[in-house]
């Protein structure tokens, strides 16, 4: 069970029979044994929710392991916060990039960890020449004085990668670093953070882009729902293995539909513009049909106008101009209950959004159902009729393959993936003609992802329109039947996937309609 | 069962605590105890007495109990208690209707009374987006002079020493059966008519699913602004009645500092009940019994009847703080369960192994 490493092996951290829980019984980490070693660039692979950045949490001490030990430098240690992990040498950068926008660079990189003269007044001339020394020694290519407001996103994590730097970090641990840098920014990170390697530097790199972790890493370690499943050399691995390791099962990155006429035009926006409250077009001209049967995908870098399409069509903001059409009627001003009686709509925050947490699967189960589905309700609507709920919510758990401890319990006490099938069978069993999807599968696990496509398809091959936004490519590639990119509020592209490849639609999303094909 | 359980906990660490104070200040918490408990339980009378003052606790608390639960934040029990009362009383001056018409007409008068109150909220949040919070808080105020204006000017007994209205028709004034006013029995039809309308109809779940999840009740089709001005006239409506049962089980006239404490004690009985109806007219009837109980201490013992006031505070701070303690101990075991779960599992799996 146990591998005895040899005495010679240059372990420089490991992370030994790590157990994870999440209140009240989700398995985060399940017996994970790791080790990195010193210098080296090592990937920590896996798909969302797989838990590769609550492991890296647990080292950072940002979180605390519920079981297990980490030795770094062949000591146990237990960091209570993120400064005892910086203070020993291993730091984090984040997704999300947080620097004061109107400091300087170097003012950044100094915060916090200032020199100061006798006074206790900061030595600026002191911590730009360190700041400088930084720079030019791994050879990053950045002004110390430029204000982080007019720099671009890749500079400014370099400005966090500097921060560690500047506080003498030897293990870096960089989570989805090249998630907000556009493809052409990408060598150069790579090309500085090999750099530091050959410094000596170890780095741990969170990601699930198989190339990127194929072209940097010196070794893969794969995660698999919470449980180790390989560390392996990045050499002579191919993608297809990693994505096999990833998924369990071979992975095929095709298209799963079948060939389809689609039908009559369903749902049609025209002209859609929305200027939110300081006058910024979100929202640009969009227009848009969705026909019976057929699946549209819209892609596009999140903040593009997604979330501004999607409050548009449900009812909660109100478009400066343009036309929301389902079914034949005109629903821009409709209130939200007059448009759910055409649209399902199966949201991207399952807890915010898509269900009450605290609320029981039942109550969950028959939220709008409970306004237009006669059954449920007595004397013409004023009684709820629970007999008929608590029926109607069997139903839905047996025709979704719902597990749950029982009907009463608690939303939250479901599992993602099944509070997804609760929320997911509710809006298809609305047996609306159109279907709205905002990322249905974000943060699901690999088997609830199979099955709620499963769904989409069934219900694309049964005559529904459907509209996906999804910030997957791959998931849109594989479902779709047209694309629509969003950039900046509007609509660069939308073409049948047969015509498009990811590539293309990758400029689209990056540059929109400067995208030279 | 972990709602009895912290209930029973914390009454009892609450009365541990009192007694502790008691001791302190050289009493005997045994004896006072007894006397507290002999005047609010211990005969048919003090049983009586103190369900007839957990009338205007409970429904205060109802009134509460369900805004919170439905998302109003309806903080203005006292000023819609006060305009209950003050409309029961302006009816049963001005009104001389046989009593099986009188009283309910008196009771529908001060309902209206609260949800005027309460609906001037609503309408001010739905017109300009005016907080409810403050709102109502701001009515509290305006209710009571208001009230103070009427009871000392166009309603003023002339034959009086103080502020007080004269007294309502006597058709108006609730029955007694022995010992025990009709009050209660109004009391107790709300509790079970708010239960049933809470959990049995259409409109009670979207309530309860807006307060949970406002996002999410109003994506799902429930008409959010609707339901928050009738949340707001219900709530309002009960914390009026509460006013007008006063008037009519009690003095059968308003006087001035009429249910100064009830409405803010009713507040907090929402809280400790955590929202729940059920557990609302509990801790009110518990309530009741403490403030009813502390009049007959203060009779036959040294203890001052405020001792009451302490051992409310120190049952909220309790109750309120062992309900999020229990919350973490059970997340806690649970945690505590799965990883020796996980740990069980991979012990077998070892061995499965090592046996090939």
């Amino acid at each position: 069970m146990t591998d005895h490493p040899s005495p010679l092996a240059p372990d420089l951290i490991r992370m030994r029979a790590i157990v994870k829980v999440y209140p009240p019984n989700v398995l985060a980490l399940d017996d994970v044994t790791v080790s990195f070693d010193d210098g080296e660039i090592h990937a920590l692979v896996g798909e969302n929710g797989a838990g590769k950045s609550t492991l890296m949490k647990v080292l950072y001490g940002l979180i605390h392991q519920d079981g297990g030990e980490i030795l770094y430098q062949d000591r146990s240690v237990r960091f209570r916060t993120p400064g005892e992990a910086i203070a020993a040498g291993i730091g984090m950068v984040h997704q999300e990039i947080v620097l004061v926008n109107e400091y300087t660079v170097w003012e950044n990189i100094v915060l916090g960890a200032e020199p100061v003269d006798w006074l206790g007044r900061i030595d600026e001339t002191r911590s730009r020449q360190q700041v400088q020394a930084i720079i030019d020694q791994f050879h990053f290519d950045l002004d110390p004085d430029a204000q982080v407001d007019d720099i671009s996103v890749a500079a400014r994590q370099k400005v966090e990668i500097l921060k560690l730097l500047y506080r003498k970090v030897s293990v870096l641990i960089l989570d989805e670093p090249t998630a907000v840098l556009t493809p052409q920014e990408i060598p150069q990170l790579f090309a500085e953070l090999r750099e530091l390697r050959d410094e000596g530097h170890t780095i741990i790199f969170i990601s699930h882009r198989l190339e990127e972790v194929l072209a940097l890493s010196d070794r893969v370690t794969v995660l698999r729902k919470g449980r180790l499943v390989a560390t392996v050399p990045a050499a002579g691995t191919t993608r297809a293995e990693l994505a096999e390791l990833m998924v369990g099962r071979e992975v095929l990155f095709t298209s799963r539909r079948t060939p389809q006429e689609p039908g009559e035009v369903v749902f049609a926006v025209a002209g859609l513009r929305y200027e939110d409250g300081r006058g910024r077009v979100r929202l640009k001209d969009v227009t848009l049909q969705v026909r019976a049967g057929e699946l549209v995908g819209v892609a596009g870098v999140e903040g593009n106008g997604q979330f501004e399409l999607v409050n548009a069509i449900t009812g909660l903001l109100k478009p400066t101009a343009g036309t929301i059409e389902v079914a034949g009627e005109d629903v821009t001003a409709a209130p939200v209950l007059e448009r759910r009686r055409h649209i399902a709509y199966v949201p991207q925050d399952r807890g915010r959004m898509g269900g009450s947490l605290p609320a029981s699967v039942v109550e969950n189960a028959i939220m709008t159902h409970h306004r237009l589905n006669a059954e449920l309700v007595r004397w013409r609507g004023l009684l709820l009729d629970n007999g008929a709920a608590r029926r109607f919510t069997d139903r839905l758990a047996e025709a979704f393959a719902v597990s749950m401890p029982s009907r009463s319990s608690p939303l939250r006490s479901l599992s993602g993936g099944n509070q997804q099938k609760v929320i997911l069978g509710r809006e298809l069993l609305l047996d609306s003609p159109f279907i709205l999807l905002d990322q249905p599968t974000r943060g699901l696990d690999v088997g609830s992802i199979e099955y709620v496509h499963d769904q989409m398809l069934a219900m694309r091959g049964a005559g529904r329109a459907l509209l996906m936004i999804s910030a997957n490519l791959e998931e849109i590639f594989m479902l779709a039947d047209r694309i629509v990119v969003l950039h900046r509020g509007e609509i660069v592209a939308d073409v049948p996937v047969e015509q498009a490849s990811i590539e293309q639609i990758g400029r689209y999303m990056l540059e929109g309609n400067d995208a030279t094909l | 069962m972990g709602k009895f359980l912290n209930a029973a906990l914390g009454i009892v660490i609450a009365l541990f605590i009192g007694a502790l104070i008691m001791l302190a200040q050289g009493y005997d918490p045994l004896a006072s105890y007894a006397a507290l408990f002999q005047f609010s339980l211990g005969s048919p009378y003090a049983l009586a007495t103190t369900l007839k003052n957990a009338v205007p606790l409970v429904l205060t608390g109802l009134s509460a109990a369900i805004a919170f639960a439905s998302g109003p934040v309806n903080l203005g029990q006292p000023g819609q208690l006060i305009m209950g009362a003050l409309a029961a009383t302006v009816g049963g001056l001005y009104l001389d209707l046989p009593p099986w018409l009188m009283i309910p007409v008196l009771a529908l008068l001060a309902m209206a009374g609260g949800a005027l109150w309460s609906g001037l909220a609503a309408l001010l949040r739905q017109a300009f987006q005016m907080s409810e919070f403050i709102v109502t808080l701001m009515l509290n105020i305006i209710a009571d002079y208001f009230a103070l204006w009427v009871i000392t000017g166009p309603l003023k007994d002339a034959t009086a020493y103080s502020p007080m209205t004269p007294p309502i028709a006597r058709s108006g004034w609730l029955p007694e059966f022995g010992d025990w006013n009709s009050a209660i029995f109004w009391m107790l039809a709300a509790v079970a008519l708010m239960w049933f309308l809470y959990n049995r109809t259409r409109a009670g779940y979207e309530w309860r699913m807006g307060g949970q999840n406002s996002l999410f009740a109003r994506l799902g089709g429930c008409p959010v602004n609707r339901n928050f001005v009738l949340v707001m006239l219900l709530t309002g409506a009960l914390a009026g009645l509460a006013g007008g049962l006063l008037i009519m089980g009690g003095p059968h006239r308003f006087l001035r500092g009429l249910g100064a404490n009830y409405a803010w004690d009713g507040v907090m009985i929402a809280i400790v009940a955590n929202n729940s109806i059920i557990g609302t007219l509990f801790y009110g009837l518990f309530f009741s019994a403490i403030q009813t109980g502390a009049l007959g201490m203060e009779l036959i013992t040294d203890v001052p009847s405020e001792i009451a006031l302490v051992l409310q505070g120190v049952l909220v701070l309790v109750i309120v703080a062992s309900r999020e303690a229990l919350h973490k101990v059970a997340d806690r075991l649970a945690v505590r369960r799965r990883a020796a779960d996980a740990a069980k599992n991979e012990r077998a799996v070892a061995q499965e192994i090592e046996r090939g």
